[in-house]
């Protein structure tokens, strides 16, 4: 199940940053950018239902299974092809790839539980259609506003 | 001593990513060098890593090296891929997926570009709100 990011609610504190690199020692695997002084944009991998890294990636390290992209350290000879294969620029390589595991042998996301702000969730891919789907209906209903 | 297939070589240095020895040597600007140096090891760890199978173990042969130039990224200009990588993505991937849905080609842009894009896609719709609050 991937982590659904809600822009609009991210305060920018970077709780996240830190709760993951407490996880997973010394790199973190998401990202607070801050855009145009306005608003801070988490970026964390999408679990794509189509993972252009694991279609790139040779040596059988990262597989897609069930709702996510999994990750095998033990794999991963840190070549770079998931960096250049990833469409959001997501994964990078410090010897290794460094990419989110949806923080496997917890119960949630160190980053989801940690958010101050619940600007991120846990939710299947149908959940976050739906959502999408009637946040852009109230849309409508307002009269085009956003 | 490691033997090189030069035509099959992608550049992308998981040899001297997973040689122990530092035997593989790597130099980086605007070109990328991958020095095989003496190697008298026979752990075939390189050979075994290689994506492109371009890597052989031989009993006797010259040092080599090779060099590629690197691809700039349109937008920033660094410097961040050698071509026969992005060639190796392009062909793993369906060409459905080499366009997003805004239809730009992203495999020709470096990842911090790509990061840059999709945050400024992501924020988009959020600062237009803010900013009409803002004027009221």
């Amino acid at each position: 199940m991937p982590i659904y990011v809600d822009v609009s609610r991210c305060v920018g504190c970077r709780s996240c940053e830190v709760a993951c690199q407490r996880v997973h020692s010394v790199t973190g695997h998401i990202r607070v950018g801050i855009q145009d002084d306005l608003a801070s944009v988490p970026l964390v991998c999408h679990h794509c239902q189509e993972p252009t890294c694991a279609m790139a990636c040779y040596s059988g390290a990262l597989i897609h299974e069930g709702e996510r992209t999994s990750f095998d350290l033990n794999k991963c000879t840190g070549c770079g092809l998931c960096t250049l294969a990833c469409p959001f620029g997501i994964i990078h390589v410090q010897k290794v790839a460094q990419k989110c595991d949806l923080c496997s042998g917890r119960e949630a996301p160190a980053c989801v539980t940690t958010c101050p702000a619940q600007a991120l969730s846990m939710m299947t891919y149908e959940e976050a259609t739906t959502r999408l789907r009637s946040l852009a209906a109230a849309v409508v209903v307002r009269g085009g506003r956003a | 001593m490691i033997a090189l297939d030069a035509s099959r070589c992608l550049g992308c240095a998981a040899c001297s990513n997973v040689c122990p020895n530092a035997f593989i040597t790597l130099e980086q600007g605007e070109e990328r060098t991958i020095r095989f140096n003496r190697c008298s090891e026979e752990c075939h760890l390189c050979v075994e890593f290689c994506p492109a199978k371009a890597l052989s173990l031989v009993p006797e042969t010259e040092e080599t090296s090779i060099t590629f130039p690197l691809v700039k990224c349109p937008s920033c200009k660094a410097c961040y891929a050698t071509r026969p990588m992005l060639d190796r993505v392009l062909s793993a991937v369906p060409s459905h997926l080499q366009i997003d849905a805004y239809g730009t080609g992203w495999v020709e842009i470096c990842p911090s570009c790509r990061q840059d894009l999709e945050r400024d896609r992501l924020s988009r719709q959020v600062i237009q709100r803010r900013c009409r609050i803002e004027m009221r």
